[in-house]
C-alpha cells in the first residue's frame, strides 16, 4: 500500500472525528511506515498511535477510528480499561458497521438524557434593583470602593442583567497570597545569600575596582489557584456567572479550572480562549453531565488523585463553588477533605444558599466539608464574590460595612 | 518554525537497530522489557528527526526506558531533571566564578599576566546536561532524558526546544558549539500541568499503560535476583489486585520489586497470609491505604478470595 495515501487518508479519518491533527504529522507517518512496514494489524496500530496521538486523552477517540477504519485491534482494546482514565472521552458512537468517510463526531456519552449544552439563564425575575443597568455597571465597577452594596443574587438577575453581570464577574481580579519562590533576584541589602555570579558579574563591569557584593533575595511567586465548580442541576441559577468567574480566573490569574456534578472535567484549556461565548461552549461540549446530580466526594477525590496529589493542589488556593448537596455519604466527603486539606494552602466554600435567611449547613456533605474549610462565603452576588477576592487573597474585606453586611465567616481551624 | 535538527538516523544507528523487533531485543538485552508499543515508539524516536514524549502513571519505566535506550545505544545519557525554576544555568552552562575569583587571586600572587579569554576558558566553563548532550563527540548520539518537563516553567520549555532544534549552543565568550550528533531527546511527563501546545506539536507520544502481572513478575525476576518464578507472579498479581482497589497511592512495579527485595531477604518461598501481614510496608504507603486493604484481609491480596 502507498504509505503517503495511508497516511493521508488515516489522518483525515482522524481529523473528521474530532482529533487535530496537522499535515505536518502526516509526513511523519508516511515516513514512519517506510520505516516500520506495517506488516501486521498491530504494528501498523503502534505506528500510528506514537505518531498521531499527542495526549492520553485521544487514546480512546484514536482507538475508536482505528477500529472502524482498520478493523479491531487484538490485544489492544483491554488497555483502554486498564488506563482507567476518569476523564476520558468516550467512545464514538460504536462505530463499527460504519463507513470510513463519515465517521460521526464525537458524541459525549450522555448520562440522563441532559444534552450537553450551557446552563440557560433563568427567565423572568429582574432583580429587586430596577436601576437601569448603566448605574449597576459604573457601581459594581468600582467594587473596592463602592458606596452602596450591590446585593441581587444571581438567581435573580434577568437574562439581560445576567449577560452583564457575567461580563462584569469575569473581569474579577483574583490574586493568591505569595510564596517564597526558587529564583531570587539581586537584592542591596544583605541578605544570608550571597549572589557570586551576579557579584562576579558586576566586578567585571566595572574592572573589578572596588567590588561590591551583590546579594541575593527569593523572588516571591502567587500561589497557585484551582477553582472546582459544582455544575449539577441544583447549581444552576449560579453556573453561568460562576463559569465566567472560572473563565476570568483562568486568563487572569492562570487559575486551573475544574467543574464537576457525576464526574470531573478538567477546563483550563476550553475556558483558555479569549472569547467568552466560545469558552463556554467548549466547556459546555466536555462536559456530558452538566446539570445532573452531583457525586462531591468522587469528584474531589478524582481531583485530589488525578490531579491534586500530582502538584496541582500542594501549597495552592482552593476555591470550591457548590451547594454541597451531593448524593455522596457525608463521611466520603469528609474524608476527601482530609485528603485535600492536607495538600492545599486554604480552602475556600462558595456556597450561593448561604445567603438565605437563616440558612444552616444541614446539607450533609456540606456539613462534612466545612471543618475543612478556612473560609466559607456565599458568593450569591457581585458584592458578595469581593468577599471571595478578599478570602483568597488572604485578608479579610476592607471596609467594615461590607463585614456587618455579610461576615466573612472565617473558620480557621486550631 | 525552525526544521529539526536530526534528519532521522545515522548509519551507526540504523545498524545497531535495524527495525523494532531488533531495538525489542536489545532493550531486553539491557534489560528492559519494552512492549511493542512502546519498543514502536522508541524505535520511531531513533529513527525520525522527533524527539520523543513519554508519559504514564508513576513508576511506569518512563525514566527506565532512555536508559535503557542510552545502554542500547552505548552511548551516555545526559539527564537534566526538571523542576520549578529551573533556569539556563543549571539546564546549559554556567561559568565558575568561585573558581575564576580564585584563578585572578592566583594570578595575583605569582604575578602573573592574566587575559580575559584566560579567565573565560574551557577550564572554567561548567557544563550542564544539555551543553554536555550537544557537545557528545560520538560516534553514536546521545540520549538527553528531560525529565519531568512538566515540572518546569512553560518559558524553560519553550528555551529549550528552540535549542534543540538548532541542536548548536553559542557561548559568547567561546562561540558557536554545534551538534556533531544530535541527541537522541526523551522527555517524560507526569501531567502536573497541560505541556504547551508547541511542544506536543514537536514531539511523537506514547502513554506507558500499567503492565499485567506476567510483565511485572518478568521484571521483578530480572531485577530481583533471589527471587522464583512463582513468587514473582504471586506478588505481581497480588500487586495489580491492589491497583483495582480505590487505593490513594496503588503500588506500582518499584513496590512490587521492593516487596519481592523484602520476601528474598526473608528468605520467603511462597506467599501466605502471615508473610503478607509481616510486609505490608513495602507496599502500601500511606496509612488510609494500609486500612482500606487490612480490611479487605490479606488472604484476600493473595488468593483472590474476599476474605
Amino acid at each position: 500500500m502507498n504509505a503517503a495515501a495511508l497516511a493521508v487518508g488515516f489522518t483525515t479519518a482522524l481529523h473528521r472525528a474530532g482529533l487535530p491533527s496537522t499535515p505536518e504529522r502526516a509526513a511523519w507517518l508516511a515516513r514512519s511506515l517506510q520505516l516500520i512496514p506495517p506488516a501486521s494489524q498491530d504494528r501498523l496500530y503502534w505506528t500510528c498511535r506514537a505518531v498521531l496521538v499527542t495526549s492520553k486523552e485521544q487514546l480512546p477517540l484514536f482507538d475508536t477510528v482505528f477500529a472502524s477504519v482498520f478493523g479491531a485491534i487484538d490485544g489492544v482494546d483491554d488497555a483502554a480499561d486498564r488506563r482507567g482514565e476518569p476523564n476520558a472521552p468516550p467512545p464514538v458512537g460504536a462505530g463499527q458497521g460504519r463507513s470510513v468517510t463519515r465517521p460521526d463526531p464525537p458524541r459525549p456519552r450522555v448520562s440522563d438524557a441532559s444534552p450537553p449544552q450551557a446552563p440557560a439563564p433563568v427567565p423572568g425575575q429582574s432583580g429587586g434593583v430596577g436601576s437601569g443597568g448603566q448605574e449597576r455597571e459604573s457601581v459594581l465597577l468600582m467594587a473596592s470602593s463602592e458606596e452602596r452594596l450591590h446585593g441581587t443574587s444571581f438567581a435573580e438577575l434577568g437574562p439581560e442583567e445576567l449577560t452583564r453581570m457575567r461580563t462584569l464577574v469575569r473581569r474579577i481580579v483574583l490574586a493568591t497570597p505569595e510564596r517564597e519562590g526558587r529564583r531570587t533576584r539581586r537584592s542591596q541589602r544583605s541578605t544570608a545569600q550571597l549572589d557570586i555570579r551576579r557579584t562576579v558579574r558586576a566586578a567585571q563591569r566595572t574592572g573589578s575596582a572596588g567590588t561590591r557584593l551583590v546579594f541575593a533575595r527569593r523572588r516571591k511567586q502567587l500561589r497557585r489557584l484551582v477553582l472546582l465548580c459544582d455544575v449539577s442541576g441544583s447549581m444552576e441559577p449560579y453556573t453561568s456567572v460562576f463559569l465566567s468567574l472560572l473563565q476570568g480566573a483562568v486568563a487572569g490569574a492562570s487559575a486551573e479550572a475544574f467543574i464537576f456534578s457525576t464526574r470531573l472535567t478538567r477546563l483550563t484549556r476550553q475556558l483558555a480562549v479569549r472569547d467568552p461565548d466560545q469558552a463556554l461552549a467548549r466547556a459546555a461540549a466536555a462536559t456530558p453531565d452538566w446539570a445532573g446530580g452531583t457525586r462531591l466526594a468522587e469528584s474531589l477525590r478524582r481531583f485530589i488523585d488525578g490531579y491534586g496529589r500530582r502538584g496541582l493542589a500542594r501549597g495552592a488556593v482552593i476555591v470550591i463553588l457548590s451547594d454541597g448537596w451531593a448524593q455522596d455519604e457525608p463521611e466520603q466527603v469528609a474524608a476527601q477533605m482530609v485528603r485535600l486539606k492536607r495538600l492545599a494552602y486554604r480552602i475556600i466554600w462558595v456556597n450561593p444558599r448561604k445567603a438565605a435567611a437563616g440558612y444552616q449547613p444541614l446539607a450533609g456533605g456540606m456539613a462534612a466539608a466545612l471543618p475543612y474549610c478556612d473560609a466559607f462565603i456565599s458568593g450569591h452576588s457581585y458584592s458578595a464574590l469581593a468577599e471571595l477576592v478578599a478570602a483568597i487573597r488572604g485578608s479579610r474585606p476592607a471596609r467594615a460595612e461590607e463585614l456587618a453586611h455579610r461576615p466573612h465567616q472565617s473558620l480557621g481551624r486550631s | 518554525m525552525t526544521g529539526p535538527a536530526r534528519d532521522g538516523a545515522e548509519d551507526e544507528v540504523r545498524a545497531l537497530v535495524p527495525d523494532v523487533p531488533s531495538l525489542m531485543a536489545a532493550l531486553d538485552k539491557a534489560d528492559y522489557l519494552a512492549d511493542p508499543g512502546l519498543a514502536t515508539a522508541l524505535f520511531l524516536a531513533l529513527r525520525l528527526p522527533q524527539p520523543i514524549l513519554l508519559e504514564g502513571e508513576a513508576g511506569v519505566g518512563k525514566t527506565e526506558s532512555a536508559k535503557a535506550l542510552a545502554r542500547v545505544l552505548k552511548t551516555p545519557l545526559y539527564r537534566l531533571q526538571c523542576y520549578e525554576g529551573i533556569d539556563a544555568g543549571e539546564a546549559l552552562y554556567e561559568w565558575n566564578h568561585q573558581r575564576q575569583l580564585l584563578g585572578i587571586r592566583l594570578a595575583e600572587v605569582r604575578d602573573l599576566d592574566l587575559d580575559e579569554s584566560d579567565l573565560f576558558a574551557e577550564q572554567y566553563l561548567l557544563r550542564r546536561p544539555l551543553l554536555k548532550a550537544i557537545e557528545h563527540p560520538g560516534p553514536r548520539p546521545a540520549v538527553l532524558l528531560l525529565d519531568e518537563i512538566d515540572r518546569a516553567d512553560a518559558e524553560f520549555e519553550a528555551f529549550t526546544f528552540e535549542l534543540l532544534a538548532e541542536a548548536a549552543v553559542t557561548v559568547p565568550e567561546l562561540g558557536t558549539i554545534t551538534a556533531a550528533h544530535p541527541p537522541i531527546v526523551v522527555l517524560t511527563s507526569n501531567r502536573t500541568r497541560d505541556l504547551h501546545d508547541a511542544l506536543t506539536r514537536r514531539c511523537i507520544y506514547h502513554w506507558i499503560d500499567y503492565p499485567a502481572p506476567e510483565r511485572i513478575a518478568e521484571i521483578v525476576r530480572r531485577r530481583v535476583p533471589g527471587s522464583t518464578a512463582p513468587l514473582a507472579l504471586e506478588a505481581a498479581s497480588a500487586i495489580t489486585r491492589l491497583r483495582a482497589l480505590d487505593l490513594a497511592k496503588p503500588p506500582g512495579i518499584a513496590e512490587a520489586i521492593d516487596w519481592a527485595t523484602a520476601l528474598a531477604v526473608l528468605g520467603i518461598e511462597h506467599l501466605d497470609a502471615d508473610v503478607v501481614d509481616r510486609t505490608w510496608g513495602s507496599i502500601v504507603k500511606n496509612r488510609d491505604d494500609l486500612e482500606l486493604i487490612q480490611a479487605r484481609g490479606a488472604a484476600w491480596l493473595i488468593g483472590g478470595r474476599s476474605g
